[in-house]
Order: structure tokens, then sequence, then C-alpha cells
């Protein structure tokens, strides 16, 4: 999913993947991404919602997946 | 073939017709440029209480009904409508009596960033509650990005080419050239020149504020717009429309008009960089001054005054300083330079004609508006920017600039008649 957000080869990405600097992702990229997280991991029962905040510690995939695994998704 | 003389003919500007959140008519609007005056205020046209962002510039009091008929005015967008309000006022500032010109002379060029998208957004919010039947038949021609410049073609009579530029924030900067084009090019005597922008909406909004584009200082509205401090957060979004007559000056002289300031020359050029970010290095930009002066016949040292694009982004205000020493060398701290968005915030598409109205009433009156809310100077901003005061000045020879996402740079400069 990060791969089809930030149109990079998906064999380029890994866990270690830095958002950034690994994968290309500027500013803008970043804001988008994290609204394409939270639509895709919500459900009725699970709103997954990501601050500001929340969003500028996320530097790897594994921040996020980090992340979501906190937030109840698995 | 076309003429030399036309080829080289002097456009002037003899009216000025400004519909804007520091006043509508030229009167109404300089005297807030020059009394620091600021448009900013929290949000009126939607509820944004619990959004990002929740401050804006807006036309409070806007009525078209001295100068739209209703029914026609039920066809347009505001930004349309704020087109053809501005494009009247234009033309009786002129004192130009559209019914002795030849109207198939009379070009129309109100350019706009978005056009309808606030249109565009309330009708797909109908059709997602009640079905496609429910869509206005009127949705297309009331959100097309040319019904600016049409509106005002149908509503005046005119005649002559009706064109409409995009170049997000430097469309109405593009304005100027493209009527000088067509005036040059033989397609028209006389040009409504300009633009407009309204699009002050929850989504609008949104988008620019998840960008982190936007100022957000919502307790403090008239002080968030603050081009060139150290504490500026991004811009204050703005709508209005700002419309001038350029005719030759011959003919402006032949019917005894006023004229407040000529067209000299205009640079563009394109950054080839980022869809918002301009160049660090300024250069795009520089090199549009550098053609602006070249185009006008100009040096460097003959300028006096910079109307900046100014928009109190970080970004934009270091790379435009920066492109400003790199056209100026040691003149830049000879400059004057002010920022309108200070007050006005943002118009977007209508930036750039209110900065070259703004920079005209300057010329003409000998005053220079200020850049308000400069309170704590940015060490990397470090050129005069008016400060806070407007300053009776002498400006001869003066730029207007606009830079737009996508990496548009446009330049215009202006000139006093007796310089």
């Amino acid at each position: 999913m990060i791969a089809e957000q930030l149109r990079v080869p998906v064999e380029q990405v890994t866990a270690e993947s830095h958002l950034t600097d690994d994968l290309n992702a500027d500013s803008l990229d970043l804001v988008d991404l994290t609204i394409a997280v939270e639509e895709e991991f919500s459900t009725d029962d699970n709103e997954v919602e990501i601050s500001e905040d929340d969003a500028a510690a996320l530097h790897t995939v594994q921040d996020v997946i980090n992340f979501l695994r906190s937030h109840g998704v698995e | 073939m076309i003429d030399s003389d036309r080829l080289n003919q002097r456009i002037v500007i003899t009216g000025i017709g400004p519909v804007t959140p520091i006043g509508i008519g030229v009167d109404a609007f300089w005297d807030s440029l020059r009394n620091g005056r600021s448009g900013v205020e929290r949000i009126q046209a939607y509820d944004a209480t619990d959004h990002k962002v929740q401050i804006a510039a807006e036309v409070n009091d806007f009525d078209t009904s001295d100068y739209i008929d209703p029914k026609a005015a039920k066809r347009m967008a505001r930004f349309a409508e704020m087109g053809v309000v501005a494009a009247h006022l234009a033309v009786q500032d002129a004192g130009l009596d559209l019914d002795n010109v030849d109207l198939e002379r009379v070009a129309s060029v109100v350019n706009t960033g978005g056009g309808g998208v606030t249109t565009i957004s309330s009708e797909t919010q109908a059709m997602a509650r009640r079905g496609a039947d429910r869509v206005s038949p009127f949705f297309v021609p009331i959100m097309a990005s040319n019904m600016a410049s049409c509106q005002v073609s149908i509503e005046l009579g005119l005649q002559g080419p009706a064109i409409t530029s995009a170049a997000a924030c430097a469309s109405s900067i593009y304005a100027f050239q493209d009527s000088a084009m067509l005036m040059r090019l033989d397609e028209a005597d006389v040009v409504i020149s300009g633009g407009t922008e309204s699009n002050i909406s929850a989504l609008g909004i949104a988008g620019l504020a998840n960008m982190h584009a936007l100022s957000r200082n919502n307790d403090d509205p008239t002080g968030a717009s603050r081009p060139f401090d150290k504490e500026r957060d991004g811009f204050v979004f703005g709508e209005g429309a700002v419309v001038c007559v350029l005719e030759s000056l011959e003919a402006a002289q032949h019917r005894g008009a006023r004229i407040y300031a000529e067209v000299l020359g205009a640079g563009r050029t394109a950054d080839a960089f980022h869809i918002t970010q301009p160049r660090p290095d300024g250069a795009g930009a520089a090199r549009a001054m550098n053609l602006a002066l070249r185009n006008a016949g100009l040096d460097a040292t003959d300028v006096d005054y910079i109307c900046a694009h100014g928009t109190s982004t970080s970004l934009n205000d270091l790379a435009e300083t920066i492109a400003i020493k790199t056209v100026f060398g040691e003149h830049a701290n000879q400059l004057a330079i002010s920022s309108p968005k200070s007050m006005t915030g943002h118009l977007m598409g209508a930036a750039g004609s209110l900065s070259v109205a703004a920079t005209a009433l300057a010329i003409h009156h000998g005053e220079l508006p200020p850049t308000i809310n400069l309170n704590t100077p940015d060490p990397d901003c470090d050129l005069d920017y008016v400060p806070n005061q407007s300053r009776r000045s002498e400006t001869k020879v003066a730029l207007a600039n606009g830079f737009g996402f996508g990496g548009q740079n446009a330049v215009v400069a202006l000139g006093a008649i007796d310089r």
C-alpha cells in the first residue's frame, strides 16, 4: 500500500525503509499517505486517526506498522 | 503584417476596479492600503469551528444588485460575479463610455486560479445526497474557469477576444502581458484586464491547510498575514477581483483620460522544480524580474519599488528576497519593497492584478503602501519592506511580482507616465 501511495516498486519497500530518505516522499506525500492509511485501516468498530503530531513521528515503514498495531490494527 | 506603431505602442492603465477584502472601489481600496488596514477576520462563509484554519480575507457586503441583473447573477459563481462588478468599476473609473468605442476591439482578460471550485463542492454534495437528477443544469457553465472573462464579455458587451490564462497565484500578473500581447498583435485596442478568485469554502481551505500552506494564527486574524516577518507561518486565503482598463497612451491622451501608470514590459519563466515549492535559490523568479527589465528597456538601478509576491510563507518570502538580491545586487538595499498581502491576504488568481493596481496607485499618488505586521525582522529577510507605515515616496519605476504553484513566475514593470 505504501508502494502504491509513494509510487515506488513494491520490492523497494522494506520495514526499514525511510519514507523520505529511501522512498522519496516529500511533505505533501506524507500528509497524503497518512490520509490513505487512515482510510485503508479504519473499520466501523475502529476508526484510525493520525494526528499531525503522530504523523511527525512516522519516519519509516516500521513506524507506520507500529502505530497501526498500537491502535488496534493487525 | 502588423504595423510597427502598433507593435511598439505605449500601454497605460486608465481605470482600476477593486472588489477586495479591504474595500470595494478604488477610493476605499487605496484608503485601506495607505492606512495599513487588514481585511482578515474569522471565517463567516461557513462554520469553521474545530477546523485547523479559521481565518480568511473575505469581501464583506458584496452586493451585485447595482451591477448585475438577479437572473444573470444566478448563473454566475461568486468568482465570476466579482469579476463582473470589478470590470464595471474599472470602466467607470476610467471614464470609458462603452457606447462610444468599437466593442469588437475591446477584449476581456479576467484570469483566475481555481474558477468555481466552491460550486463543484456544493453540487457534488447535492448529487451524493439526492442523486444525479438534482445536479443543476447550470453546473458546468457556472464553475468553468473561463466564465469570469466570458461573463465580463456578456455583461459589458465586449466582442473582442475573451481569454483566460490559468497560472495559479501568477494568473493576474499574466493578465497584463496577455493583454499587452493582444494589443500589440492588433487583436484589441482596449483590454479589460485582471483577475478574480472566490473559493472560500471548507474544501478549498482544507486542502491548503493540509498542505501546511496557511497560517493557523486563528486568535490573531489581522496579525496572521505577516510577510517577511520571522514569525510568519503561512498565508491567509482571500477572495476578490481586481480588474483594470488598459488602452494605448495615445488613445488615453486623446480622450483626456486620467492615467495611473504605464505598463512598461513583463517577464515570465518557469521554475521546472516543484508543484508548490519555489526554487530555494529564487533563480526562476530572478530570471523573470530580469526579463521584465530587459523587455521594458530598463536597468536594475532604474527600479524604485517592488510590489512583492510576499505571501507570508516561510519559503516564498525567503526565496523572493534571495531573488531580489540576485537581480539588484547592491541596489537591493536602496529598493522599497512591500506586500499588500499583509493586509488583503492572498487573493490567488486575483493577487497579481491587486498588486499591479496597488503599484499603479503608489506611482500615481507618490506613496508606498506598507507591509503590516512586520514586528520581528527575519535576519534572512533584511531588505526595506516599508514596515507597518505607508511612506511618501516618488516612484518612477516599479515591478509587481507573482509566483504561482507549479513554478510559474511572472513580473510586470510599471512606470510613471512622466518619468
